[in-house]
């Protein structure tokens, strides 16, 4: 059967940035299509951590098992850490979702080299970090799933935002790299490319940029983080063995515009 | 209790699948019927569309055989019309007949306009003609999937490849238009972009067996089963214009800079 192929049952998935609302949109689904799913935070907060285990609640009450961690993504032992902890308290780790996303709007001759370097590190950094100490777990095991979470700024342009576009892209070819890099080895490295979403931080307070996104777009709407939830589970799946190195977006067609 | 796994079924649903007498569209028929769909099978050879709907009748779903030559736009209305006729609806279009064959491998000062027409006619005209005569329909019922078979040759260029590159070059932006356009109507456009995946034994050895590739080996066509029916299904509702690529890795790199395959000889 087809959809048997889809099924995540028995597999562990650790999701890094799980306390968004679109980190949580896809652990949840993996967790209904049948992995257990450790969600982190992208820094200590507190408003994350709640986040964090709200959506680790969720999982539990699917019947599935999980914890929540709060972590600094850009500190590399963290990540290594909680990689270890997904195999010690959930006893391995099949699928990554690397969901880092520190949002940065300046124009490039306002943007100070400390700026530029924390925005790289947040969204790109953070991203080699998780991938390798995956890896650690997973080419051992001969087997895995990575899926990098990107925006649809990695593939086009912005003006003021050429730190984010810059890591954003730089994402995406992150990924094919290490699908070559990892292609004989059985675990596969994909992306989902995001496009402007209506819950993401900073698009509903303002208010223009809403209007124009919806005038502009092909379907005159932001994209839900739900949506993003199905390519995650067959990019998790069996159903996905022979894609790798791929960023599939998900905007309802803006990409498809001139 | 239903999760996000029963949103991939195509329950009461009707695809139409050209070049569904073997290979890529035989699969896709297949995966879609397991999923619940019933089928309409276009193709031209009618013996090789009744093994497929042999296929299909054995998961329990309907299949409707039309022998179709979809380089004729009256034959493809024929089609179109037939499919309605027996189902009622159309709810997802696969345009996957093509063909690689016309001029490949032939320098371009020897290509004949025969050879043109041909190479463009099989690949990006049939999928011109299928989608116009289903257009109605799925505007009709307000929706629809179109799923358009194009090739990682419609995305990087061959040596001597001249007519299936620009076919399928074609077909991807052509796919976007569709996209765009009928993104309203609640109609989604999307082309799967399959690397190597031989249908015969000459296949598999004139690939050397896929070893270039970075995964190592070529497609089987049973993979693009779970992609086809992900892009049916109601969970692929915002991905829309996009090319997806199943090929073990081919297009990441590019198979030169891997130092996998410099060279397929012609």
């Amino acid at each position: 059967m087809v959809t048997k192929q889809f099924e995540l049952s028995g597999k562990v998935a650790l999701v890094v940035g799980g306390a968004t609302a679109l980190g949580r949109a896809i652990g949840v689904a993996l967790a209904e299509a049948g992995a257990d799913a450790a969600f982190t935070s992208l820094t200590v907060n507190r408003q994350e951590e709640v986040a964090a285990n709200s959506a680790v609640n969720e999982v539990w009450a699917l019947g599935r098992r999980g914890f929540a961690a709060a972590i600094d993504v850009t500190d590399a032992a963290q990540v290594e850490a909680v990689v270890r902890r997904a195999v010690d308290e959930l006893g391995r780790l099949d699928i990554l979702v690397n969901n880092p996303d520190l949002p940065f709007a300046k124009p490039l001759a306002d943007t100070a080299p400390d700026e530029w370097q924390r925005v790289l590190t947040a969204n790109l950094s953070a991203v080699f970090f998780a991938c390798r100490a995956a890896g650690a777990v997973m080419l051992p095991q001969g087997n895995g799933r990575i899926i990098n979470v990107t925006s649809i700024l990695g593939e086009r342009g912005l003006s003021n935002s050429t730190a984010y576009c810059a890591a954003k892209a730089g994402v995406i070819n992150l990924t094919r790299a290490l699908a070559l890099e990892w292609a004989r080895t059985g675990v596969t490295v994909n992306g989902i490319g995001v496009g402007f979403l209506e819950d993401a931080p900073g698009i509903g307070e303002d208010g223009s940029l809403k209007e124009a996104l919806e005038k502009y777009l092909p379907l005159h709407r932001l994209a839900r983080s739900s949506e993003m939830a199905g390519l995650a589970v067959y990019l998790a799946s069996d159903a996905s063995d022979f894609v790798t190195g791929q960023t599939i977006f998900v905007e309802g067609g803006a990409l498809a515009h001139v | 209790m239903t999760t996000i796994l029963d949103r991939l079924r195509l329950d009461g649903k009707v695809a139409i699948v050209t070049g569904a007498g073997r290979g890529l569209g035989r699969a896709m028929a297949l995966a879609l019927a397991e999923t619940g769909a019933d089928i309409v099978a276009a193709a031209r050879t009618l013996s090789q569309l009744e093994e497929t709907a042999q296929e299909v009748q054995a998961t329990g779903r309907g299949c409707l055989v039309v022998p179709t030559d979809v380089t004729d736009s009256a034959s493809v209305n024929a089609m179109v019309e037939k499919a309605i006729g027996e189902f009622g609806r159309i709810d997802i279009l696969v345009n996957n007949a093509g063909g690689a064959t016309a001029g490949y491998g032939v320098d371009l000062q020897f290509i004949s306009d025969q050879d043109w027409r041909v190479g463009i006619d099989t690949n990006l005209t049939s999928a011109f003609y299928c989608t116009r005569a289903a257009i109605p329909h799925l505007l009709k019922q307000g929706g629809g999937k179109i799923i358009n078979t194009a090739s990682g040759y419609g995305m990087r260029g061959g040596r001597n490849n001249w007519t299936y590159v620009a076919a399928k070059a074609g077909l991807i932006n052509f796919t976007r238009s569709l996209a765009l356009t009928y993104a309203e109507n609640n109609i989604r456009a999307n082309c799967i972009v399959p690397g190597l995946f031989p249908h015969n034994e000459e296949m598999v050895r004139y690939w050397r067996g896929g070893k270039f590739i970075p995964m190592g080996r070529l497609g089987r066509a049973e993979e693009l089963g779970p992609l086809v029916v992900f892009l049916a299904s109601p969970l692929s509702d915002h991905i829309n214009g996009e090319a997806i690529v199943i090929d073990g890795g081919g297009m990441a790199g590019g198979q030169a800079p891997t130092g996998l395959a410099p060279v397929i000889p012609l």
